[in-house]
């Protein structure tokens, strides 16, 4: 197991010598360099693409940083920093569906850094309640097969198509096996392992994912006594994953993390592609059964809202406080974090705003505060309990 | 060594005279329960022409916030957001329109509480006087904050007030043929906002009860259609040297373009602001007594330090002529608009927001009007809270250096946040920047 999960983590920390990698043994192959959250990967996978979502790298910004403003949440800023210094030549082409201001700023960025390389902004439109959004979003995902054709010179093959969202769904449905598992306390994997699983899939050819997944799973995970004082739910952070000094920051102040919400967590996983609909028809769809099923404040839609399954999230789990990790400067999070409050103060759920940054984390600030989250939910159960 | 020589700005005295109508405009928003009128809250682009044909009551959410930090009168507002939750690095517009809603909703510090704001609770009565509203409709173009915005003001209000979303797609330009104005991209984004406001309409007519009146749209549009004419007019006069009018007098007219209702009221002011221009061209009058740089502002206005920029700049002789926020949006294409069939050249101008645009086209409409004005350098105002903005600036300016060889200068400030300013970084950035245009004239000899 222990060799499976390394390999995992050795693809999650340094994505880019994976696609060096993948090019090499196949280079009569192209590489997309996907920005997040909703692009449908598996259009560029039945293409033949390798589909990689950009990772925030470890780098300190140098270069990048005087061309996007100090107020630019970490992801956007790095992706800056990246396209500078050179580190996005390995893609191929770039693709997004979001509109998020600072993601097109960065997306700016690498376009004017990098001007060869074709970069595809399919926009989905982020109302989802306005009766005209389905028929756009469709629109647009022909657009985006238009561009995909174009970029390989043959018409997409919606047989391949088929067969990629299969396939994809497959990768889905392990890790959601691996998160259940943990919510249900069947498994207790730190969360640094947990981000990995997902950060890979984010990078690597899904069929060698999914057969890494499917051995672990079949030789199954160890599971080992926690020790944990109190169990937390960890929520947020959009595009790009927390840091991982951070996650253990938690779980060395007594916490163990049984279930998340985060991009790098269940929000990348929870949904599957309809296999009984039209491929395209079936993206599309996709798009909006997502916001459903885990409520995004990058989207606006009247009937679906995160605190809402925030909350239902905590009462699933029985997880005992939130930490909110809010990528500092990322607006939509700000916006929405005053609802977030006060659904968590109406249950009494402890919770705690971590924001953070590209560098400079104040780790032992940090720490304070973790240990005051996890001292007061203990003595809350000691209070309960007596 | 760049020297002040203490020129003063002439203002305009049709601007100054505008304020009223402004002020006019936002006391009859204060009396439109009373009055028993329909009123929609909306925000982004210039919707303002159906809501007029359809005899509601606007009122423009940025708008209100600007010209509370205009009047130093934001605080309050401010204070109630953040009360909310509303972390200071949030847009300042928002969160200060967020606290708005939170007053006109009930919230809000109550009475003999310490704020930490001197008068506060006057203030706060002002904040507070925005009519509830009947509906909402979000038409924001470029920034994604803009309609995420609108969707917490519903829920500030309890999910009780309907909402509209009108989604302005972004000029991204993934196509050859995608230009300023033109290509498949541009045309298809057209009817896929044509087909969204003709929706708005059927919603406001069903929150109205009453049909929508197409004849009262084509004639306000056509009264916005001369109204830009005539303030294209008086801005092509600025081409002059040295300028009769600066960027400062169009900003005091951005209100009046963007929100007043457009009747012969809104043609006339435009063509007192034209026909003062005009004159003092006649009369050889500057705007500044002694222009010798001529600047181009790129950025969102900082609507709580605008008398203090407009006095800073004329110090050093410094005439800022044009910028992204008043040269490139505002009913700018009038060209576009039919009267007749109005909703296809409203739609464009909605797209056109200087925000939706990705650098390639923003590269387009800034090298063009530095050259058109004959700028000598360029003041970046890096808008803390507003990334919309922000975005581009630093490509912007290399391309400038690249193709025009002028010099640029970056101030960090705010749109509605005072306390984001660095006033010596400003003045020091200035005298950089214009001294680098003076080794510039120097070493061509001019
Ligand atoms: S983290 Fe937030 S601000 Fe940054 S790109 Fe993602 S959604 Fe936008
Ligand atoms: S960030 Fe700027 S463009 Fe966006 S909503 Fe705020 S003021 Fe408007």
């Amino acid at each position: 197991m222990n060799a499976i999960l390394d390999r995992l983590a050795e693809v999650a920390a340094d994505p880019d010598r994976y696609v060096v990698e993948w090019k090499r043994t196949h280079p009569d192959r192209k590489v997309a360099g996907v920005l997040p959250m909703n692009f449908p990967e598996e259009l560029l996978h039945a293409a033949g693409f390798l589909p990689v979502v950009i990772q925030e790298n470890n780098e300190p910004d140098t270069e990048g940083r005087v061309i996007l403003a100090e107020f630019y949440c970490g992801y956007t800023r790095n992706l800056a920093d990246q396209a500078a210094k050179g580190r996005l030549k390995i893609y191929d082409a770039f693709f997004l569906a979001d509109h998020c201001v600072q993601l097109l700023g960065a997306a700016d960025v690498m376009r004017f850094k990098q001007p060869h390389t074709p970069i595809f902004f399919g926009q989905f439109i982020a109302s989802m309640s306005e009766p005209s959004t389905p028929a756009r979003v469709r629109g647009e995902l022909d657009h985006i097969v238009a561009e995909v054709e174009r970029s390989t010179g043959v018409p997409l093959d919606h047989g391949r198509l088929a067969e990629s969202i299969r396939l994809y769904n497959r990768d889905r449905a392990l890790l959601r096996a691996v998160f259940d598992a943990r919510r249900e306390g069947r498994v207790h994997l730190s969360s640094k392992a947990m981000q990995n699983l997902v950060k890979s899939s984010m990078v690597m050819d899904k069929a060698e994912h999914i057969a890494l997944l499917e051995q672990l799973l079949s030789d199954g995970i160890e599971s080992h006594d926690p020790h944990a004082r109190v169990r937390l739910h960890l929520s947020g952070h959009f595009c790009h994953a927390p840091k991982q000094a951070l996650l253990e920051l938690f779980e060395d102040c007594g916490a163990e993390i049984v279930d998340d919400d985060l991009y790098h967590g269940r929000r990348y996983i929870t949904t599957d592609v309809r296999e009984d609909l039209e491929p395209v028809a079936a993206l599309s769809q996709w798009y909006f059964d997502r916001n459903v099923n885990v409520p995004c404040p990058t989207r606006v839609q009247h009937n679906a809202d995160w605190d809402t399954y925030l909350t239902k999230a905590v009462s699933e789990s029985g997880a005992d406080g939130v930490v909110i990790l809010m990528a500092k400067f990322c607006e939509p999070h700000m916006l929405l974090y005053p609802e977030l409050r006060k659904a968590l103060e109406a249950r009494e759920i402890p919770y705690l705003l971590v924001e953070t940054e590209h560098a400079g984390l104040p780790m032992e600030t940090l720490r304070t505060r973790v240990e005051a989250l996890v001292e007061r939910i203990s003595r809350r159960a000691a209070v309960a309990a007596s | 060594m760049t020297t002040q020589t203490g020129s003063t700005v002439t203002r305009m005295q049709t601007t100054r005279a505008g304020g009223q109508m402004i002020a006019d405009y936002w006391d009859n928003i204060f009396t439109a329960r009373e009055r028993g009128k329909h009123v929609v809250w909306y925000n982004g682009s210039a919707l303002n022409p159906i809501f007029q044909a359809a005899g509601l009551e606007w009122c423009h959410g940025e708008a209100f916030s600007a010209r509370l930090a205009a009047q130093h009168l934001e605080g309050p507002a401010q204070l109630a957001g953040a009360e909310y939750g509303y972390i200071n690095e949030l847009c300042s517009y928002s969160r200060t329109h967020l606290g708005c809603a939170v007053l006109s909703n009930g919230g809000g510090p109550a009475p003999g509480s310490e704020t930490g704001v001197v008068d506060a609770l006057d203030q706060q009565e002002l904040a507070s006087k925005l009519p509830k509203p009947d509906f909402f409709v979000n038409a924001y173009s470029g920034c994604s904050t803009g309609q995420q915005w609108d969707e917490m003001t519903y829920r500030v209000f309890g999910r009780s007030i309907p909402i509209f979303n009108v989604s302005i797609p972004f000029l991204w330009g993934n196509r050859p043929d995608s230009t300023y104005m033109a290509g498949q991209e541009w045309d298809e984004a057209t009817d896929y906002v044509v087909g969204q406001l003709r929706e708005l309409v059927t919603f406001i007519e069903a929150q109205t009860g009453r049909p929508f009146d197409w004849d009262a749209l084509s004639e306000s549009m056509s009264y916005i259609r001369r109204a830009s004419e005539l303030r294209l007019e008086g801005m092509a006069l600025c081409e002059r040297k040295p300028t009769p009018a600066t960027y400062w007098d169009w900003v005091a007219s951005i209100a009046h373009i963007n929100f007043l209702p457009g009747d012969q009221a809104l043609v006339d002011y435009f063509a007192s602001v034209r026909d003062e221009i005009q004159a003092r061209v006649d009369a050889g009058v500057p705007a500044l007594e002694n222009e010798r740089y001529r600047l181009y502002f790129d950025g969102i206005m900082n609507w709580n330090k605008l008398g203090w920029l407009a006095k800073r700049f004329a110090e050093y002789d410094a005439a800022v002529i044009a910028g992204r926020y008043t040269h490139s949006s505002f009913w700018q294409e009038p060209q576009l608009i039919d009267p007749e069939d109005p909703l296809r050249g409203m739609a464009q101008h909605y797209l056109l927001c200087p925000i939706n645009h990705s650098l390639k086209t923003l590269n387009y409409l800034t090298l063009r009007d530095c050259e058109r004005f004959e700028i000598d350098g360029l003041v970046f105002h890096s808008t803390r809270t507003c990334r919309a903005f922000t975005n581009p600036q630093t490509m912007l300016a290399s391309t400038a250096r690249e193709h025009l060889g002028i010099p640029a200068m970056f101030f960090e400030g705010d749109v509605a946040d005072a306390s984001f300013y660095k006033d010596d970084i400003l003045e020091s950035r200035l005298v950089a920047m214009l001294e680098s245009i003076d080794v510039r004239r120097a070493k061509a000899g001019v």
